[in-house]
């Protein structure tokens, strides 16, 4: 019976250091092994997907009809939850793909970031196939997949700003909200609706418990045609259309007529539930939701696309979208691809999820669909799809996301914070805002 | 392979899997974090940046403002919570106390609470509208979302979840202090707030120092309450030096900018640590 000695000892010692020091090491560089996939067969497989909620759900739902097409594909579809998703693909990412899905849903306001800090850590799509998409597309969306030519991803949805509105309200304060023109005149309204029936305009989540507590300023913004960032990427944070966003939000809530959504979501679902607003400015996709709320206000409601901010202005704005990414970690991204080009490129797919949980479809051929042009019982008869097409189709600039509109989104509610709480005024804090974001990111404020 | 290399070589490998793990666990991750705070990560590519990320700590507005909250806290919120748990233990250790091992578990219990548990506890109670503590009182107060009001919320439930802990550390040590003084304090005609003045404060100076140093280490790496009670809002009056780390890593995706801020932290940490010894230790 031999016993270790102790240079055995240390041998064995060292050998397990190396192998732990070796294991530890291929987890960590952030661009290195990520692009470690493989395409795999296109017609045979098993993929895991990452999604959501309501999304998940619809992707869960089509599954059968996608095997229909490809027997040899399995495909777990895993709702994540959101925001829960994002910490766990950076982390995912951040690892060098390994624990990834091979399909995962990102928004608009992740994709940018993830591209920029991880450039092997989605796959390209365009040599699976996805370049002949190019056109099928809501206008702007390919640029924002595809900014470079490198194809990060495949659109799905594409929501437009939106003005849902308790018409039942406004008609007993005497308001034809259909003709409300400009912001400065929904705020008039704002003061009737108030003495009239005792209800907020509308709700702001004022001490920015959420991130999205800057939705609505960003659609003030984007109305302008502007964002945080220029499509060089520089600071356009306190340019005088930001100015001018928040000085309306701050005159509305100057008025007494902005509602407090602290707590975020659940704060938004009781404020539906109890009708403390009567303004919803949230895009395409809410609609569904206030409909699920409130079932029983059928008829009450309405939609319109947002007024201008300045007259004549655009009243059409894309706030946001969101797509599929295979992960450049993926050994099937070949079977991944098959399965995204199904459900986002092929009108049947996006039908099916439209009617399901409205969520909106980046791919302009679905429109065609009979769906969105039925009118809708809940919105007082309107055609809820066609008024959202219709801002759809309406030419808007493309906008610059960029890798540090998280540390933005923080600065700009911080910044709403101070007007809707402490009353400071809007040009210096957006001053203030800018600068902080150029010393965190090296980026240049353009003024 | 004798009797005597076997015996020298017998205690390491008692410590072998602990060294192991600690290498792979806790070593590997302070040095490569070390490493990562003296890189820039631009397009993917990580460059070496030497003190840039230290540099860029000292202008940040937001970590000085953090710096300033977990002060706060430490300057307001510990004596308070360390004064109540000395009181808790005193009050443990009396004999006019009746059901004693009931009332310390009921105060230790809240230590075993899960973090992310009590947090969302705290966040429903505090809620402005529904909550149950605006309705006891019938006000309306925005607990959560004035500024100074949430510093206080968040103040209230680091004091309810560690008061207790710190109790029965206190406690422990109070048992060691032998009843000999006390009577001969007694005799010396010491009344009862001279025999705690006297006798039991000193007595209890080194539990002191550990609950002292053990509560700032927990202040400035406060993470989950603020995380889930007020997400460091509003306008960062409860941002911590722990969240604004996380945010940088995983929201911002600057993990070497997060890793200096690590690494800012733990100097810090240690350099408090080191005082409270100077000040609160004295000759053992």
């Amino acid at each position: 019976m031999t016993s270790l000695d102790r240079r055995g000892l240390l041998r064995l010692g060292g050998a397990l250091t190396v192998g732990a020091g070796l294991a530890a090491c291929s987890g960590t560089g952030t661009g290195s092994g990520a692009d470690s996939g493989g395409a795999g067969d296109p017609r045979k497989g098993e993929i895991t997907v990452w999604s959501w909620q309501g999304p998940a759900a619809q992707l869960k739902a089509l599954l059968p009809e996608f095997n229909k097409a490809y027997p040899d594909i399995k495909v777990t579809v895993q709702d994540i939850g959101n925001p829960a998703i994002w910490d766990k693909i950076t982390t995912g990412l951040a690892a060098g793909g390994s624990g990834l899905a091979d399909v995962l849903h990102i928004g608009v306001d992740y994709l940018p970031g993830y591209v920029e800090k991880f450039p092997t850590g989605l796959a390209d799509l365009g040599p699976l196939g996805a370049t002949k998409h190019k056109d099928a597309f809501a206008q702007g969306l390919w640029q924002t997949v595809a900014p470079k030519g490198r194809v990060n991803a495949l659109p799905w949805e594409a929501n437009s700003g939106g003005f849902y509105y308790r018409a039942d309200l406004f008609e007993k304060a005497g308001v034809d909200v259909e003709s409300l023109a400009t912001w400065d005149e929904v705020i008039e309204a704002g003061k009737k609706l108030k003495a009239a029936t005792g209800v907020h305009l509308l709700g702001i989540d004022k001490p920015a418990s959420q991130p999205d507590a800057a939705n609505f300023f960003q659609l003030l913004l984007q109305l302008q045609g502007k964002f945080y960032f220029d499509l060089d990427g520089a600071i356009t944070l306190d340019s005088p259309e930001a100015v001018t966003a928040l000085t309306l939000i701050k005159k509305m809530n100057d008025a007494g007529l902005v509602s407090d959504l602290a707590g975020g979501w659940s704060a938004l679902e009781n404020s539906i539930k109890e009708g403390t607003a009567a303004v919803l400015p949230w895009p395409t996709w809410f609609g569904g939701i206030i409909e699920g709320l409130v079932p029983q206000e059928a008829g009450k409601w309405k939609v319109r696309l947002p007024p201008a901010v300045r007259r004549g202005g655009a009243t059409a704005a894309t706030v946001n979208s969101t797509h599929l990414a295979v992960a450049g970690s993926s050994k099937q991204q070949a079977a991944a691809w098959s399965f995204i080009e199904f459900m986002l490129t092929r009108p049947a797919s996006q039908v099916a999820i439209y009617r399901g949980k409205g969520i909106a479809p980046a791919l302009m051929a679905a429109y065609e669909d009979s769906l969105f042009h039925e009118p809708s019982a809940f919105f007082s008869g309107q055609k809820k799809g066609e008024i959202f097409l219709q801002a759809l189709k309406s030419p808007t600039p493309a906008t610059n996301y960029s890798a540090d509109y998280a540390r933005a989104l923080k600065v700009v509610t911080d910044a709403q914070t101070k007007v809707l709480l402490k009353g400071a005024d809007p040009a210096e804090v957006l001053k203030q805002a800018a600068d902080q974001l150029a010393q965190q990111t090296g980026r240049k404020v353009v003024r | 392979m004798t009797f005597s290399v076997r015996r020298r070589t017998l205690p390491y490998l008692f410590v072998l899997p602990a060294v192991l793990l600690f290498a792979a666990f806790k070593l590997y991750p302070i040095v490569a974090s070390f490493r990562l705070s003296l890189y820039h990560q631009a397009g993917g590519v990580e460059e070496f940046a030497g003190i840039d990320n230290y540099t860029r700590l000292l202008d940040d507005s937001l970590f000085w403002t953090a710096l300033g909250n977990s002060a706060t806290i430490l300057a307001v919120q510990v004596p308070v919570m360390l004064a109540l748990a000395t009181g808790l233990a005193v009050a443990f250790n009396s004999t006019l106390l009746k059901a004693r091992p009931l009332f310390r578990l009921g105060f230790f219990l809240p230590m075993v609470t899960g973090l992310v548990a009590y947090g969302i506890v705290f966040s429903v109670l505090l809620n402005q509208q529904y909550g149950l503590v605006n309705w006891l009182l019938g006000a309306d107060l925005p607990w959560l979302t004035d500024p100074l009001l949430a510093k206080a919320s968040l103040g209230l439930a680091l004091t309810w979840h560690y008061t207790g802990y710190n109790a029965v550390i206190l406690l422990a040590r109070l048992q060691t202090i032998p009843t000999e003084l006390y009577d001969a304090a007694a005799v010396d005609g010491a009344g009862a707030w001279g025999r705690f003045r006297h006798v039991t404060l000193p007595g209890l100076r080194p539990a002191l120092l550990l609950t002292t140093v053990l509560s700032t280490i927990g202040t400035l790496q406060l993470f989950d309450e603020p995380y889930v009670l007020t997400g460091g809002g509003p306008d960062n009056a409860t941002l911590t030096i722990g969240m604004y780390l996380y945010q940088n890593a995983f929201k911002y995706f600057d993990f070497g900018y997060a890793s200096a801020i690590a690494y800012a932290l733990a100097l810090l940490i240690g350099l408090l640590g080191l005082l409270q010894f100077k000040v609160l230790g004295g000759k053992s």
